[in-house]
């Protein structure tokens, strides 16, 4: 295991950084006023380090691109089936490509390539509301205020991503504003005690990305003298007053100037129109086509979401009879691109929410909240495929076998990626943090290696 | 003009083992047919005993009775219809009719034609506005033999389906609030209205459409079709949107009424059919705010009459010769007992209509 040591001490108190931006947000954070709070931690830039690990694993080009099923999609009419019962719901069960494995009739596209994927249908986790599981399920573990672990994004990108790239190396694409608790995040909520660099650029719809044309009146030339001149005085500044937030305001700017080198990327109508179609016209669809566009081109981890659609607590089956068609489309066209086109081996795919669904309906016809026993899945990028880990009991309400936590899931995520997860470091007279806290061990049976 | 007041009183209630999502009474009037999420049930309402007398693969969603040929039809979610004899209650016929659910089915009232409706909402653009049609998402049959008379063209998912009282014109409406008409002899559409109040696009959690018309009647003159569902929603997830029915002229796709301010709370509506006087009619649903969740209404204003509170999700609601309102649905599912049993959550209660 490797200690990084925070070696940065003021000696003048023992929960500070240094960073002026530090005190305010915490004094914020104190206040009550959590999203600034939450951004403050933002400022502890370079806690990890890149380790020699990860160095090597970016050399190998390893990335990931996590299908955020925002809401807690139901496990019943997924990956765990319980046709015929009581609690299964009104859709069967089918056969898939491994003997013995049947996934939901809503799936056949994913049953055909099951020997890809690797499913987890014994996730057991704490948090049962949306705020907290969503923590816990991007973060891999619950908030200790007033520091923000950084978002699975973000360690990834810091870790894997090269952020002299023009090409932004987390990529958000969730198109909105209104759909889910991301909407008020900050760089800071996201990127965490790394720095807002390694936040996400987003877009998507109602977050497409303004301002990255050059306008027609200034000219190329005009517009490198700016940058130029821009580029020496921030560096002065920064340099003379040894200040984080210009160095954070540089950052942001020269992601601007990357953006716009690669806007096309983010532009769904440059996309092929065959791709379009194949995938699936809706929102999600679409930007997990962009997903891989962007993988291609160099991005290390791009999160696709759609707001919350999954959180059926009214009309589930209603809901899930056009929602899970489309997944299943979507993972089937996602991981059959990245075989054919070599990057699958490096490439993970993840396909979780931030809990499950109750194995009874209510009187709405619908399922709540259930984080005791529910799946996900997984391929590609270091996880072996046609492997089903755990299982539940007849009706689906408890993990009989092998439970996984979401300690256990980060490690398996990290592991597979090739980053330390028991990697930590001290903070002068605070608790250590760890990649992944505790003893966790990756889930073994999935990985490749 | 002064609109008399009704008591609905409740004179039987009982349970079922699962959610009723349809329902149908036998020629004696005595008893019911209950399609429920794990099968058909045959139900003795005054001794309160049932029996399942079938299934499908899925769950049932409708049940007719043919008093002609004295079997009882059944739609579920497999996209089968089958015909079950109620002389015996043994397996007469079935009919694998879509390829994805029977949303809902309907009988006409000479009792020569059955229709089904389906369709499977999938996304067809950015914004989530239904694809189009992979089967036809209406289907006209013989009641007799299941023989398919019309396909006909609508937009999934096609959630509801009525015959006028004429049994002359056939309306399906869909998810999107559209309600087509069509003639039953001919198969040629004849009519076609939309509503945008039946349906929401969520702005907060569900960025695509949900809601739709659920159930529909003509009017006595079969001038009118009289639907409902739930109002719109920022958020459908909520499942918040005022109680709604309105009426419209479907030849000339015209809303004439609809249900009028303060008289409605939140919650779905799916359940509507009118009274065998043909001066009312009754709508009923889930309450998600506000203290009614099935009244009757004047036809001629448009008034609540009465309203009943029943606790449960109502799926379909029926009038007897005798004018009582036979009322079922379901409960929450609940958790298992202490003995690992889930308690009966399918309901059947019986009103009797004062004034």
């Amino acid at each position: 295991m490797r200690v990084v040591k925070h070696t940065e001490t003021n000696g003048r108190g023992r929960h500070e950084c240094g960073s002026p931006e530090h005190r305010v947000h915490r004094r914020l954070f104190l206040q009550g006023s959590m999203a600034s709070g939450l951004a403050s931690v933002a400022s502890f830039n370079g806690l990890f380090s890149i380790p020699a690990l990860a160095e090597e694993t970016k050399k190998q080009g390893k990335k990931c691109i996590l299908l955020w099923l925002c809401g807690a999609p139901s496990q019943f009419e997924m990956w765990d089936p319980k046709p015929g019962t009581i609690t299964g719901g009104p859709f069967g069960a089918i056969s898939t490509s491994i003997p013995g494995i049947q996934i939901s009739q809503l799936m056949p596209r994913c049953a055909t390539i099951m020997d890809k994927l690797a499913v987890v249908r014994s996730m057991s986790t704490e948090p049962n509301e949306h705020f907290q599981g969503v923590d816990v399920l991007t973060r891999g573990e619950k908030p200790r205020p007033p520091f923000t672990r950084p978002i699975l994004g973000s360690v990834v990108a810091q870790q894997l991503g090269q952020l002299e790239s023009p090409v932004p190396q987390f990529v958000l694409l969730d198109p909105c504003p209104e759909g889910n608790e991301f909407k008020s995040f900050k760089a800071g909520n996201w990127a965490g005690w790394l720095g807002a660099q390694y936040g996400p650029v987003r877009s998507g719809g109602e977050y497409s990305i303004p301002d990255i044309l050059r306008p027609e009146a200034l000219s190329e030339m005009d517009h490198e003298d700016r940058e130029s001149l821009r580029k020496f005085l921030s560096r002065k500044f920064e340099n003379d007053r040894r200040s984080e937030a210009a160095a954070g305001y540089n950052a942001a700017f020269e992601r601007v100037q990357g953006l716009m080198s690669c806007a096309p990327l983010f532009d769904l109508e440059k996309l092929s129109q065959a791709d379009r179609q194949r995938y699936g016209l809706g929102a999600f669809a679409q930007h997990a086509l962009q997903a891989r566009h962007l993988i291609e081109n160099g991005s290390t981890f791009v999160m696709v979401a759609n707001g919350m659609p999954w959180d059926n607590h009214v009309f589930q089956h209603e809901m899930h009879q056009m929602l899970v068609p489309e997944l299943d489309n979507v993972l089937f066209q996602l991981i059959t691109d990245l075989e054919q086109r070599g990057m699958l081996q490096d490439t993970l795919v993840i396909a979780m929410g931030e809990f499950g669904r109750t194995p009874w309906l209510n009187e709405a016809r619908g399922r709540d909240h259930y984080s005791k026993a529910w799946s996900l899945a997984m391929a590609g990028g270091g996880i072996r495929g046609g492997v089903v880990v755990g299982e539940t009991d007849p009706l689906g309400f408890e993990v009989t076998q092998n439970a996984i936590d979401n300690r256990r899931l980060f490690a398996t995520i990290f592991k597979a990626l090739g980053i330390d997860p028991k990697e930590q470091y001290d903070l002068p007279d605070l608790p250590t943090f760890h990649r992944v806290e505790g003893d966790a061990q990756p889930i073994q049976e999935i990985l490749l290696g | 003009m002064t609109i008399m007041q009704k008591t609905l009183t409740r004179t039987h209630d009982f349970k079922l083992p699962t959610a009723i999502l349809g329902a149908c009474l036998l020629q004696d009037e005595n008893e019911l047919i209950a399609a429920c999420m794990d099968g058909v049930y045959r139900v003795e309402i005054g001794a309160k005993r049932h029996q399942r007398i079938g299934t499908h693969e899925s769950y049932v969603s409708s049940a007719v009775y043919l008093a002609q040929q004295q079997a009882i039809v059944t739609a579920g979610y497999d996209g089968k219809l089958k015909w079950h004899s109620a002389v015996d209650n043994g397996l007469l016929r079935e009919e694998k009719v879509h390829g994805f659910w029977s949303w809902d089915m309907a009988l006409s009232p000479d009792q020569r034609y059955l229709a089904s409706v389906t369709g499977q909402y999938m996304a067809g653009d950015y914004k989530y506005s239904p694809a189009g049609e992979t089967e036809p998402s209406v289907k006209v049959l013989n009641a007799s033999d299941g023989q398919l008379v019309h396909a006909l063209p609508h937009v999934p998912s096609v959630q509801s389906v009525v015959f006028s009282h004429d049994s002359q014109w056939v309306a399906a409406g869909n998810l999107m609030g559209e309600v087509r008409v069509w003639e039953v002899a001919s198969g040629k559409q004849v009519g076609s209205f939309q509503s945008k109040d039946f349906t929401s696009w969520g702005i907060i959690k569900s960025h695509c459409y949900l809601g739709g018309i659920f159930a529909m009647e003509f009017s006595p003159d079969n001038n009118d079709i009289i639907v409902c569902g739930m109002g719109d929603m920022r958020d459908p997830m909520a499942g918040n949107g005022r109680q709604l029915w309105q009426r419209w002229n479907w030849r000339e796709a015209k809303m004439t009424a609809q249900t009028l301010e303060k008289q409605s709370g939140e919650g779905l509506m799916e359940a509507l059919v009118l009274h065998p006087a043909r001066e009312s009619f009754v709508m009923g649903g889930r309450l998600r705010g506000g203290d009614w969740n099935a009244a009757l209404f004047d036809l001629a204003s448009g008034e609540r009459l009465g309203s009943i509170k029943s606790g449960f999700r109502i799926t379909q609601m029926l009038f007897n010769s005798k004018g009582e309102l036979v009322v079922v649905g379901g409960q929450g599912q609940p958790g298992k007992d202490a003995e690992g049993k889930f308690p009966d959550f399918g309901r059947v209660e019986v009103y009797a209509i004062g004034s």
